[in-house]
C-alpha cells in the first residue's frame, strides 16, 4: 500500500513538472524574433470564434463551411502586408487566449476588447474598430430596457464567459445574474426561450442579429466603457513587440482609409447569402460530416481504448507490483478528471511539446478515457471467470499468455459484452466535448448550422435524431453479436 | 520390483500462512503405477495432488518428475512439464466457449504445434475411446457432468501424458454417472497409464489401485495394496476412518 502511494505520488509529481515545463514563457521578449518566425513560416495563423457576426462567422460556400467576417477582412490584409499565407483556426471564444499561449494560433482577430486585464497576459495591437456595447432583448421587451444597463437590475443577463460584455455585466449591472454561454448561438437561444432576460453583445453584433431575427431588437447598453473597453484589437503572445508593430502598420492604413467600412459591406452580404435559404436539408453536407468525425473519433478512439484498456487490465491484474501500481494509478487518475479537462490538457498541455492536430488530440484524450473505464470493465470479466478454467488450461501445458488469449478472454468478452456496448454507446455521445478545441464533429456542425442560419432549435433536434440514430444502430449491431455468442456457449 | 521411478517427492511440505497442510511427504512413483490416495477431508489429499504439476507451489522439498526437480522452476519451463501431466479436475472445468472437439484439439495445436487435421484425428479417437464419439461437435453446457468429464479425460489424454492426475473426478457427479467415468479411468489403468487419484470411491480403489496411500494430517500416515490398507489396516486414524466410510 506504502509503495502504491509513493508510485501515485511520483506520478503527480511528473505531471507537476511536465505543467512547469510546459508553463507560458515570458523570457523571449529580450529576444524578440516574433516577426522574424512568421516570415520564415510563411504563413500566420489566426484564431477566432465564428459566431460573432459581423465580425467571424461561418459562411456555407457550395456546401463548405468557412469563415468570413470583418476581421477576416483585417487578417487577410495583415497577411497580405507581411506577405505570408493567412491560416484560420476556429475555437470556442475562451480557448482563444490559451491557443495563443500554447502558439497554436499567431494572433487572436475575434471582436477582441484590450481590457487591462487581458493585457496582463497578451500583447495587443492597436485599436482597430470601436463598436460600442449593445443589449440585446426580445422585441416584446424592448420598452423595458430602454434605458440600457441600468434597466437590467436584478435581472438574468446573458453573455460570452471570458468576454469584456460578461465583466461589464458583473461590474456595472446591480445585483445581476449573470449566465456565461461560449457561444453567441446559444446566448440567443436562451433569450428566445427566456432564460435570460438579455444579451450583451457588441453594437455590430446585435444589429446583425436583431437584422435578421424579427424578433429580437438591439439597444444601446451605456455601459460607462473606460479606454480599455472601447473597440476591438488583435491579441498576440506576450513578447510579440516586432510582430506587433508590423500589424499595426496595417491597422493604421485601415483605419486611415475607413477600410472597416468596406469590410462590414462585404460581410453583409455573405451574412445575407447565409439566411437565404435556412433549411435543414440545404445543410444536410454539414451533419454528414458531423456524423463522419463522430463515428471516426468514436472508432479510433474504441479501438485505441480496447488496446489500452486490456493492457492495464493485465497489468493491473498481474503479479508485477510496479506494474500494478502503474495501472492502478493510471485508471484511477483517467477515472477521477474530466474528459473535457484531458481534451484540453492534450491539445494545449502536450502540445506545448509535441505539435499535434485537434482531430488526433481528441482521439488521443477520448481513447485514453475510454481506456481507463475498458480496463475495469475488463478486470471483472476476467475476474468472474473460475480459477478452474486457468488451472484447467495450465494443466494442460498452455502457458499464461496462451490461457489469457484462447481461453480467458474470449469468456470474459463474452460476460462484460453488455458493459462494453454500453461503453462505446457512451462514447459515441461522450466524444461531442472534442468540439471545445474545434474538432469538427457532429457537435460542432450543429453550432456551425446554427450560427449560419440564426436558427437555434431545428440544428438541436436534428442532431438529436442523429446521435439516436447511430446509437440505436451500434446497440442493434451490439446485442446481434451479443445473441451469436449466446447461441455458442 | 519396478525401479523406473516417474516422480520421487522429497520431504514435500507447504503451508497457507501458518496453517501448514503438508508436514513432509517422502514418496515414489514409478512408472504404470496406479495409486490411489484416501483420506478425509482437509488431509491435505488435494493439496498434494495439485503440487506434482506445479499448480500449487510448495514450500519446501522437492518433486523429481523424469529427474527434472519442479520445486522452484519457473512458469516457462513449468509449462513444459505440464504438457506430460495430465491433470483431470472435480468441477471438469471444460472450456465452455468451445465445442468438445477444439477443447480437445486446443492443447495439442497451441503447445505442441500440431496440424489442426492431425489433432482432430487423435480427438476423435480418443472421444470415441471414453465412448462419445457422437458429441464432437456439441457445446461442454449441453453434456451431462459425467459426459464433462469424460470428454476432460480425453481432452488431458489428447497431450499424450506420461502420468494422470486425477482430483476427486466423480465427486460433482449425480451418483447414476459416477460409473460410466470410472469405468473409463479403469480402461485407462489396464492400458498401463501412470495414475494418481485422489478420491473417496472405495469400491474403484480396491479394484484398480496398485497401491493405496492414507492421507492424514498432511502425512501419508499408511500405504499398501488394497487388500492391506482396506482388510489389515494397522494404523488406528485408517481403522477410523475406514470404519466410517465403509459403514455409509
Amino acid at each position: 500500500m506504502k509503495k502504491i502511494k509513493q508510485i501515485v505520488l511520483a506520478f503527480l509529481l511528473g505531471l507537476v513538472a511536465v505543467m512547469s515545463f510546459t508553463a507560458p514563457n515570458y523570457t523571449n521578449a529580450a529576444t524578440d524574433d516574433s516577426l522574424q518566425k512568421i516570415k520564415d513560416k510563411g504563413t500566420i495563423i489566426m484564431g477566432t470564434s465564428p459566431d460573432y457576426a459581423p465580425y467571424e462567422f461561418l459562411v456555407n460556400v457550395g456546401g463548405k463551411s468557412q469563415v468570413e467576417g470583418m476581421d477576416v477582412e483585417v487578417g487577410k490584409q495583415i497577411a497580405k502586408d507581411l506577405n505570408v499565407k493567412l491560416k484560420i483556426k476556429q475555437m470556442d471564444f475562451d480557448q482563444l487566449l490559451v491557443a495563443l499561449e500554447t502558439g497554436k494560433v499567431d494572433m487572436v482577430i475575434s471582436g477582441m476588447s484590450p481590457t487591462n486585464e487581458r493585457a496582463k497576459s497578451v500583447d495587443f495591437s492597436h485599436v482597430y474598430y470601436q463598436g460600442g456595447q449593445d443589449i440585446l432583448v426580445n422585441k416584446a421587451d424592448a420598452k423595458l430596457y430602454a434605458k440600457g444597463h441600468i434597466a437590467l437590475q436584478g435581472k438574468n443577463i446573458g453573455a460570452q464567459t471570458g468576454s469584456l460584455q460578461y465583466d461589464l455585466a458583473k461590474k456595472q449591472v446591480k445585483d445581476a445574474k449573470v449566465k456565461g454561454l461560449s457561444k453567441v448561438t446559444d446566448l440567443i437561444l436562451a433569450l428566445k426561450s427566456h432564460k435570460v432576460d438579455a444579451v450583451n453583445v457588441e453594437k455590430p453584433v446585435a444589429e446583425a442579429y436583431a437584422a435578421n431575427d424579427n424578433q429580437l431588437v438591439a439597444i444601446n447598453g451605456k455601459y460607462e466603457l473606460g479606454d480599455d473597453m472601447q473597440g476591438t484589437a488583435i491579441g498576440f503572445k506576450k513578447g510579440s513587440k516586432t510582430l506587433v508593430t508590423a500589424v499595426n502598420k496595417t491597422l493604421d492604413k485601415i483605419k486611415k482609409d475607413n477600410k472597416t467600412k468596406d469590410y462590414l459591406k462585404t460581410a453583409g452580404n455573405y451574412m445575407a447569402g447565409n439566411t437565404a435559404d435556412t433549411s435543414m436539408f440545404h445543410y444536410w453536407k454539414y451533419f454528414a460530416l458531423g456524423v463522419g468525425y463522430t463515428l471516426l473519433i468514436t472508432a479510433v478512439a474504441v479501438i485505441f481504448g480496447i488496446l489500452l484498456g486490456v493492457l492495464f487490465a493485465l497489468m493491473r491484474l498481474g503479479k508485477n507490483k510496479v506494474l500494478h501500481a502503474i495501472a492502478v494509478a493510471y485508471i484511477e487518475f483517467i477515472r477521477g478528471t474530466p474528459l473535457m479537462v484531458q481534451i484540453m490538457f492534450v491539445y494545449f498541455g502536450i502540445g506545448m511539446i509535441v505539435q499535434i492536430p485537434a482531430l488526433v488530440s481528441g482521439i488521443i484524450a477520448v481513447g485514453i478515457n475510454s481506456s481507463a473505464y475498458v480496463a475495469e470493465i475488463i478486470r471483472g470479466g476476467i475476474n468472474s471467470i473460475p480459477v478452474g478454467q486457468t488451472e484447467a488450461a495450465r494443466s494442460l501445458g498452455l502457458s499464461q499468455s496462451q490461457t489469457m488469449k484462447s481461453v480467458i478472454l474470449p469468456q470474459a468478452v463474452k460476460n462484460i459484452w453488455p458493459a462494453l456496448g454500453n461503453e462505446f454507446i457512451s462514447l459515441i455521445k461522450e466524444s461531442s466535448i472534442v468540439s471545445i478545441i474545434g474538432v469538427t464533429d457532429l457537435i460542432y456542425q450543429l453550432k456551425v448550422v446554427q450560427t449560419n442560419t440564426y436558427r437555434g432549435i431545428a440544428p438541436i433536434a436534428v442532431a438529436m435524431v442523429l446521435y439516436f440514430v447511430m446509437t440505436f444502430t451500434l446497440s442493434k449491431i451490439l446485442s446481434y453479436f451479443e445473441g451469436k455468442m449466446k447461441h455458442e456457449g | 520390483m519396478k525401479d523406473n521411478a516417474l516422480l520421487e517427492i522429497k520431504d514435500l511440505k507447504k503451508s497457507f500462512g501458518d496453517n501448514e497442510v503438508l508436514t513432509g511427504i517422502t514418496e515414489t512413483i514409478h512408472q504404470g503405477d496406479v495409486i490411489v490416495v484416501i483420506g478425509a477431508s482437509g488431509g491435505g489429499k488435494s493439496t498434494f495432488l495439485r503440487s506434482l504439476n506445479g499448480l500449487g507451489e510448495p514450500t519446501s522439498g522437492q518433486i523429481l518428475f523424469e529427474g527434472t526437480n519442479l520445486v522452484g522452476l519457473g512458469e516457462k519451463e513449468l509449462d513444459k512439464v505440464r504438457e506430460k501431466m495430465g491433470m483431470v479436475f472435480q468441477q471438469f472445468n471444460l472450456f465452455p466457449h468451445m465445442t468438445v472437439l477444439d477443447n480437445i484439439t486446443l492443447a495439442p495445436i497451441k503447445v505442441k504445434g500440431m496440424s489442426e487435421a492431425d489433432a482432430q484425428t487423435k480427438a476423435k479417437q480418443l472421444l470415441d475411446q471414453v465412448g462419445l464419439g457422437d458429441k464432437a461437435d456439441a457445446y461442454p453446457a449441453s453434456l451431462s457432468g459425467g459426459q464433462q468429464q469424460r470428454v476432460a479425460i480425453a481432452r488431458a489424454l489428447a497431450m499424450e501424458p506420461d502420468v494422470m492426475l486425477f482430483d476427486e473426478p466423480t465427486s460433482a457427479l449425480d451418483p447414476e454417472m459416477v460409473g460410466e467415468v470410472l469405468k473409463v479411468m479403469q480402461d485407462l489403468a489396464s492400458s498401463g497409464m501412470t495414475m494418481v487419484v485422489v478420491t473417496h470411491e472405495m469400491g474403484f480403489a480396491h479394484k484398480v489401485a496398485d497401491q493405496v496411500w492414507f492421507m492424514d494430517g498432511g502425512q501419508i500416515i499408511e500405504k499398501g495394496t488394497p487388500d492391506q490398507v482396506f482388510e489389515h489396516p494397522k494404523e488406528e486414524r485408517t481403522k477410523d476412518f475406514l470404519s466410517k466410510v465403509l459403514v455409509q
